[in-house]
């Protein structure tokens, strides 16, 4: 809960006050910090890409959207990236939680994983990679600089990091 | 009836909403009929009005109409469940139902064989769903607006056919930036 709830604090501190979800047991915990905090709107969606069409329009609606995800969302989601988010210079952060990096029980998660930091390279988006505690720290910054330079940021949190945030 | 009659009858109610509408021919009719500030263009990311206009429709009290299309709809379809579960009364959903994919040469959707977008919305938990014809939109477009208490998704069904016209010219930033003006959200401009 801990690593958690640093990261939850972190992204309120860069100014995050719109959240949506499709879940993931390493997001469990922020999903249930976000669903009992009364200052910020929270909601799950169903698939990635239609989130970022929701983050989209509460951006346009003047809150700074944040849409937390497996790795595996951003396969979902590149069009909209790309011809909505990036087309009209759109802040919202990606919070990713990174199935298929060292500790990873299901090899299935193997394959995105090769290439999750290659597509947002591709896309020429900011990553954050958070592999410890101390790093988490510089997620209200990161944050912050989406919206400075107007683009989607993807704060990536490895699974070491989350496994035993309990 | 086709898409554009339909944009002309409803154009005088889109004027005084905030309205997000669908890309390619749609949002292009909606340009040459009337081009308002307030009216958002989606250029790219087919699929995804509906949704832009749900994520609106929750970030600010001024009323939302989304324009879709059946095509759209049947893309994004978990986008009924969402609205079902989250939409805020300031929110109306109108897919223009015209069973074919307009933009790209009025090939045939599912809605013109098996599929009601109605029994869809329905049972994605949406309880105003209205299906109407062109005709009848605007009575139920107003009335849509006008109940303080409810969300509504109000399919109109109306003839294929599309009017010959350009891509539109504004700058995606210029769509973007005079759209939050008209919303009071941009102090810089």
């Amino acid at each position: 809960m801990k690593i958690s709830k640093k990261i939850i604090d972190n992204l309120k501190k860069g100014g995050v006050d719109f959240y949506l979800s499709v879940p993931c047991k390493l997001l469990a915990n922020m999903i249930d910090i976000l669903e009992n905090d009364k200052d910020v709107y929270y909601s799950a969606v169903p698939r990635e890409e239609e989130g970022m069409g929701i983050c989209a329009g509460a951006y346009l609606g003047n809150k700074f959207p944040c849409i937390m995800m497996q790795n595996t969302g951003i396969g979902n989601s590149v069009n909209a990236i790309v011809s909505l988010l990036q087309l009209y210079q759109m802040p919202v952060v990606f919070l990713i939680s990174y199935r298929g990096t060292p500790g990873e029980p299901v090899g299935a998660q193997g394959g995105m994983a090769k290439i999750t930091e290659d597509i947002l390279q591709t896309l020429r988006i900011p990553m954050l990679y958070c592999s410890s505690e101390k790093e988490l720290d510089k997620i209200s910054t990161f944050s912050k600089h989406a919206k400075v330079v107007e683009s989607p940021v993807a704060i990536l949190c490895d699974f070491n990091l989350m496994k035993d945030d309990k | 009836m086709n898409r554009f009659d339909l944009l002309n009858k409803v154009q005088n109610i889109l004027k005084d909403n905030l309205v997000i509408c669908n890309i390619g021919l749609p949002s292009q009719e909606l340009y040459k009929i009337s081009d308002q500030p307030n009216f958002f263009y989606m250029l790219g990311s087919m699929g995804l009005s509906s949704s832009i206009g749900l994520g609106l429709a929750i970030s600010q009290n001024k009323h939302v109409i989304s324009i879709d299309g059946d095509g759209s709809v049947l893309m994004n379809m978990n986008t009924l469940a969402t609205i079902g579960n989250r939409a805020p009364s300031n929110y109306t959903l109108l897919i223009i139902d015209n069973g074919s994919y307009g933009s790209t040469g009025d090939q045939r959707t599912f809605t013109d064989e098996k599929t009601s977008l109605k029994d869809v919305a329905l049972g994605a938990g949406c309880k105003n769903v209205i299906e109407c014809s062109g005709e009848e939109t605007v009575n139920e477009l107003n009335k849509a607006i006008d109940d303080k208490d409810n969300s509504y998704v109000i399919i109109s069904k109306i003839n294929s056919g599309n009017v010959k016209i350009d891509p539109i010219p504004l700058n995606p930033i210029t769509i973007r930036d005079r759209f939050r003006k008209f919303i009071g959200k941009v102090k810089y401009l």
